[in-house]
């Protein structure tokens, strides 16, 4: 199988509503596909990214020599099989690599939208990615799968639309975000809104704040890893021992952070951040998909979605060290979909790697996905 | 020991659960609601719901039987019944089954009350300390372990928890609960429907079908 692909872009000229009421003149979609639909168009898997995360999900750009982010799960013979499924991923709304999003041109002013963007929601990623597979020909979702935000974006979609889904898979994530998840957040928003070079969010023209996100992400690796990990990988081991310069990064472990937050400042945009994170802390799915006032989503009027939901299946992964999405939050979204008669069942990876271990520990947890697919009538 | 060994060798602990199999699915009514603890590869919870189409979920702490459960399309959770039932309201389900478990779980007296709380009826099998075998070995041999169904050496093996039919009988009168209904396990395959005066010594292993005294 031809293992190089290339992110194609969706141009939407028509408005798109979003759950502020606002709306978008123009929208792209960035968008990678893996595998062939088949005739039935019964194949098709949605995969969703997290924070960071972007279209490119499996295989290599051409001239590339690192594959997509989730490689190791997509592709033909693993977890997600691309000899049986047709696999698609898109970069989220608001996202910076390729999907419209804060650094796009505003078509009003000509200008890149920063902070005039409307404030955007888990649903609306999901919206966009419904006109996506309107695009593709695709009515129906064999399963709808993602780690960490992407597991809310799974959840979401099914939630709103479960007669367009059979089933869905949340891996590492929460139906909402607890205090803590959110004071992590808000110190990474902090950071990049307090470099000046932020300057409201119009640095497009100008340097962009690139120490606060870099520090934004620094706080973030910190939440992906476990403790017992993080000690064994660096410890107190001294890259530099004799380096002269004091607070300069001496530490393996700052040296890592370093590298973490220096890289990321390279692929992402500081004003996606503070979106995106922001859609996250206010994401809850039950007081989504029970409000009255919902615009989006089937049966929203009678509340016809629950039974449509009913007999559908769910698959729910945690891993044991993920302090940042603990277990205990997997089971509070075990509970919630049981509670909505959804078939679902739960496994607990146990690992050393935290919340990176979605990313990871592929051996298990395609064990438990090719397993689950598989099973899928 | 790790409680992680423990069920992973539940199914084959045993070397014939599938005994017990007709006699549950005999006492469960068609359609119901059904949790099965320590529900192993999922054999039991697949034949209920072919047979009885009953909404089943299975909880299990080995990672290869959830994926061998999952596999089979059956619902399945991973956690340790000594410690996660607590997750589930009252009254969630019709039936909880503990079979060919009780043996290996730490907190029994707990995990019967909890069964009985999300559960309207309990299901149980214990594997009888008091048979006539077990009793010989250690009389003869002053052998704990390596007794019909437990072959490992007592250090390493899954079954924690030594009890008698009269015993367990005897918990479930002082917990208030009720029993509905027993069949006891004779050598040569044969089943008691009625308790017999040498059951405790005769039975290798003794079904219970449960529910707490207060109900009607």
């Amino acid at each position: 199988m031809n293992r190089i692909v290339k992110t194609q872009i969706l141009e939407v000229n028509r408005p798109f509503l979003m759950e502020s009421g606002d709306r978008l003149e123009h929208l792209d979609i960035a968008y990678e596909t893996y595998g062939n639909l088949n005739a039935a168009k019964d194949n098709a898997i949605l995969i969703e990214h997290a924070l960071s995360g972007d279209a490119h999900a499996a295989f290599f750009h051409e001239g590339d020599k690192k594959p997509g982010w989730w490689d190791a799960m997509i592709g033909p013979g693993k977890g997600f099989d691309t000899e049986r499924y047709f696999i698609i991923c898109s970069n989220v709304l608001a996202g910076c690599s390729g999907t419209t999003g804060p650094a796009s041109i505003n078509p009003a002013t000509g200008k890149p939208y920063a902070l005039l963007f409307p404030p955007i929601t888990m649903r609306d990623m999901v919206e966009t990615q419904r006109v996506l597979l309107s695009h593709l020909g695709i009515e129906r979702l064999k399963c709808i799968a993602g780690g960490s935000m992407g597991g809310m974006q799974a959840m979401q979609f099914f939630c709103d639309y479960p007669s367009q889904v059979q089933s869905f898979i949340s891996i590492a994530s929460s139906m909402k975000h607890s205090a803590q998840q959110i004071a992590f957040n808000e110190v990474g928003r902090r950071a990049v809104m307090a470099d000046p070079r932020w300057n409201g969010g119009n640095y497009y023209e100008l340097v962009p704040p690139e120490g606060g996100l870099s520090v934004a992400r620094m706080i973030g690796h910190i939440t992906y890893l476990s403790e017992k990990m993080m000690q064994e990988k660096f410890g107190r081991i001294k890259k530099d021992k004799d380096a002269k310069a004091i607070f300069r990064p001496s530490f393996e472990v700052e040296h890592y952070l370093d590298y973490q937050g220096i890289s990321f400042v390279k692929r992402f945009d500081a004003n996606s951040y503070l979106y995106i994170t922001n859609a996250i802390d206010n994401f809850d799915l039950m007081a989504s998909i029970s409000s009255k006032e919902r615009l989006r989503g089937e049966g929203r009027e009678r509340g016809r979605h629950y039974d449509r939901m009913k007999t559908k299946r769910g698959l729910v992964i945690s891993f044991s060290s993920d302090w940042l999405y603990p277990p205990s939050q997997a089971k509070e979204i075990v509970q919630l979909f049981t509670g909505l008669n959804v078939r679902v069942s739960y496994a607990q990876i146990a690992t050393e790697h935290g919340h990176d271990a979605f990313l990871t520990d592929y051996v298990k947890e395609s064990d438990i996905i090719r397993s689950f697919l598989s099973s899928l009538s | 020991m790790s409680y992680g060994s423990i069920s992973m060798n539940t199914t084959t602990m045993y070397k014939i659960p599938a005994q017990n199999y007709p006699i549950i699915q005999q006492w469960i009514s068609p359609g119901s609601r059904v949790l099965d603890l320590g529900c192993g590869d999922g054999t039991l919870l697949n034949a209920l719901a072919e047979e009885k189409q009953v909404e089943g979920i299975g909880v299990e702490i080995s990672q290869d039987m959830i994926v061998q459960c999952i596999q089979k399309g059956i619902c399945v959770y991973q956690a340790d019944i000594d410690k996660d039932l607590s997750e589930w309201k009252d009254g969630s389900f019709d039936y909880v089954i503990l079979n060919a478990t009780l043996q290996a779980i730490s907190k029994p007296y707990r995990v019967i009350e909890e069964m009985l709380r999300v559960g309207r009826y309990a299901i149980i099998s214990v594997s009888n300390f008091g048979y006539l075998r077990n009793r010989v070995r250690i009389l003869a041999q002053g052998r704990v372990c390596s007794h019909t169904r437990m072959s490992s050496s007592w250090y390493d093996s899954p079954v924690i928890r030594f009890v008698s039919l009269k015993e367990f009988e005897t918990s479930l009168a002082q917990m208030k609960i009720d029993v509905m209904d027993a069949r006891f396990f004779l050598p040569l395959d044969k089943v008691m429907h009625r308790k017999w005066p040498l059951y405790n010594l005769l039975a290798r292993e003794g079904i219970f079908k449960l529910r707490k005294d207060d109900q009607q």
